[in-house]
């Protein structure tokens, strides 16, 4: 450029208008195609978000307890025991070191009571109220068969269970649920 | 009824009352045949492969290092000799020079002088699972797995079924809950198993800090208004599910001695909080610790009887200093052990004390040395046979050294376990099971 600024005007070749005025078309027609191109795949991916609804999938109940014939691990036992209670995963350390606590410990119903009597001495248990439980204990029932046992009381269960309920007033519904939870079923999967 | 043949019926029942078996609490029919010869036994398994010549040899570096020919005895609790005078390495303090200082009562007065020792005895093993089978078993049978319960009974079950005694007073304290020590507190036979097992703890996990975390803050529930119910819920539960076939052993605890059990860990968890576990003087190792945690099992349920595991000597594949002072540390521990005995006032003149080693270690050495440039001992040669057993008690003869001698040893491990059924009573049931290894009997016989 330089050199052209420098060059004497008696040796500045002419310009051919036309060819310039060909590359300037071209450019034109191209950088018009590169923005169609763009705008068009602009507005082809500005879609819509779609609305995602997060659930759980529909929890498969047993039939009934026949189904069950594996023992939980303690491992298991007290993961699916923490979800049980507090509805949220419990931390993988945390299982490590209770399974060691399970080992150290002979006789495991202990352990288990041990556990679940720390469980309930702290925050964020999910545990209905005793009103609530007294207001339908039918549904009460259900639910505990449902969240422990997966699977529903039969007709036996539910009369015995709702009877044992009324005529003891000291049962609340954190008993209920360590009743549930050291249950010989409780144990099986 | 006519009056005659109302007399003649209750005369009858009467009679029957009489001779009839009466039903202990255990299930079993019968008391047991023998009379007991102490209320209480307590058995160190003083596990881990101790080797002859550092322990009743009373050698220390004299045979296991070249050139420190410096002898003694290192157990001085336990064992009648003088100590070592050079070259201590296995005391408190840097460099472990420092030897822990006799405790108090035994001064002049080593477990050896207020019992018997049988200094040359055999074991039925030379690897760790092995022996401790062949203690609690009274054998070793060769198809035992390690990562197994006991194939045949264990004094355990033995005691429960034969003695009558119920699950809290037959206790197994384990130094851990590695090396299937866990899996030791009942077999796998089926006409004993878990229902006649052992309570176990391995109080140095159950009582440490992730322990507190997880279960030091148990809830109290109110016996009769609260976990009655709560029980009797529970069995309804298990009566439904048991028409499946899926029921589950327990250990056998009754609920009253289940809230003993739960009790008692709530008040551990206090204890470790405020420092006021009963603790040896000294306790910087896990020995020392488990031994601490036995002697509150001992003051809390004072059972009939309790297997204590050591095994910290153990570190001698590699590290002999360390062997050396997990030894001596191990002798302080059953000192200690004793002086809770005699100073628990159920248990004070009342309870035998039977120590022995599962297995010995090496004649010669491997070739790792350690920060003394010592080397160090496995276990699987003959010298790793070699064992010995120390007794005190009611009963047990004083001051008194049996016989046997390498080539012609007198005892072998599993004569342990028969002691014990001796002692409570049970031997002649536990001889009748027919599982023990032949020739095993009482050392009490051995005199």
């Amino acid at each position: 450029m330089q050199d052209l600024i420098n060059q004497p005007d008696s040796q500045l070749q002419p310009i051919n208008i036309a060819e310039d005025k060909n590359r300037t078309n071209i450019r034109s027609v191209t950088a018009s195609l590169v923005a169609i191109s763009a705008v068009s795949a602009l507005l082809s991916s500005c879609k819509k978000d779609e609305e995602v609804l997060f659930e759980l999938n529909n929890l498969e109940l047993y039939p009934s307890a026949a189904d069950k014939t594996k023992l939980k691990s303690n491992q298991q036992f007290v993961s699916i025991l923490y979800t049980n209670l507090f509805q949220s995963a419990i931390p993988g350390s945390d299982v490590f070191e209770l399974d060691a606590l399970f080992k150290s410990i002979g006789d495991q119903d202990v352990a288990k009571e041990v556990l679940i009597s720390n469980f309930f001495n702290q925050q964020g248990v999910n545990l209905p109220a005793t009103e609530e439980m007294n207001a339908d204990i039918d549904v009460f029932i259900n639910e505990a068969y449902k969240r422990f046992f997966v699977r529903e009381p039969n007709v036996a269960e539910l009369t015995w269970v709702k009877n044992f309920i009324q005529n003891n007033p000291y049962m609340t519904p954190e008993l209920v649920f360590f009743s549930f939870a050291l249950a010989n079923e409780y144990q099986y999967y | 009824m006519k009056r005659r043949e109302f007399i003649k019926k209750t005369a009858l029942t009467a009679a029957a009352s009489a001779i009839a078996p009466y039903i202990l609490p255990s299930g079993r029919l019968f008391g047991s045949s023998g009379s007991r010869s102490a209320e209480h036994v307590v058995l160190v398994m003083f596990a881990g492969g101790v080797r002859h010549q550092e322990s009743v040899g009373m050698r220390y570096l004299d045979d296991a290092q070249i050139a420190q020919p410096y002898p003694g005895n290192i157990m001085y609790n336990m064992l009648t000799g003088d100590a070592p005078t050079l070259k201590i390495v296995y005391g408190t303090g840097q460099g472990g020079i420092n030897p822990i200082p006799t405790l108090n009562s035994f001064v002049g007065n080593s477990l050896q002088a207020q019992g018997t020792l049988f200094p040359e005895m055999r074991s039925l093993s030379a690897g760790h699972f092995g022996g401790l089978n062949s203690i609690i078993q009274g054998a070793d049978v060769g198809s035992q797995g390690l990562k197994q319960r006991p194939l045949n009974p264990t004094i355990f079950e033995y005691l429960r079924r034969h003695g009558g005694y119920k699950a809290t007073d037959v206790w197994f304290v384990g130094n851990g809950i590695d090396g299937s020590v866990p899996l030791l507190n009942y077999s796998g036979n089926p006409d004993y198993g878990i229902k006649y097992g052992a309570n176990f703890l391995a109080p140095n996990i159950t009582f440490n800090e992730q322990g507190f975390d997880h279960l030091g803050n148990a809830k109290i529930y109110h016996p009769e208004n609260e976990l009655t119910p709560m029980y009797k819920l529970k069995a309804f539960l298990d009566n439904s599910f048991a028409q499946y076939g899926s029921a589950l052993d327990a250990l056998g605890n009754t609920p009253e001695e289940k809230q003993e059990i739960k009790t008692f860990m709530k008040l551990m968890y206090e204890k470790v909080q405020n420092g006021s576990v009963n603790l040896p003087p000294v306790a910087d190792n896990g020995d020392l610790y488990t031994v601490g945690f036995a002697s509150e099992v001992l003051e809390y349920f004072q059972p009939a009887f309790m297997c204590v595991n050591l095994n910290a000597v153990d570190v001698c594949h590699s590290n002999f200093t360390g062997y050396v002072q997990a030894l001596h540390r191990a002798d302080h521990a059953v000192g200690h052990l004793w002086n809770k005995i005699q100073n628990t006032p159920a248990m004070a003149g009342n309870t035998t004390i039977i120590c022995i080693p599962e297995c010995g270690r090496n004649d010669e050495p491997n070739s790792i040395l350690d920060q003394n440039d010592w080397l160090s001992y496995d276990h699987s040669d003959d010298n790793a046979y070699r064992i010995w057993s120390l007794m005190a008690g009611p009963n047990v003869p004083v001051n008194t050294i049996a016989g046997g001698t390498i080539s012609n040893p007198l005892g072998k491990v599993s004569d342990a376990m028969m002691t014990v059924a001796d002692i409570l009573g049970i031997k002649n049931e536990v001889q009748a099971a027919g599982f023990v290894e032949g020739g095993t009997q009482s050392l009490f016989n051995l005199l």
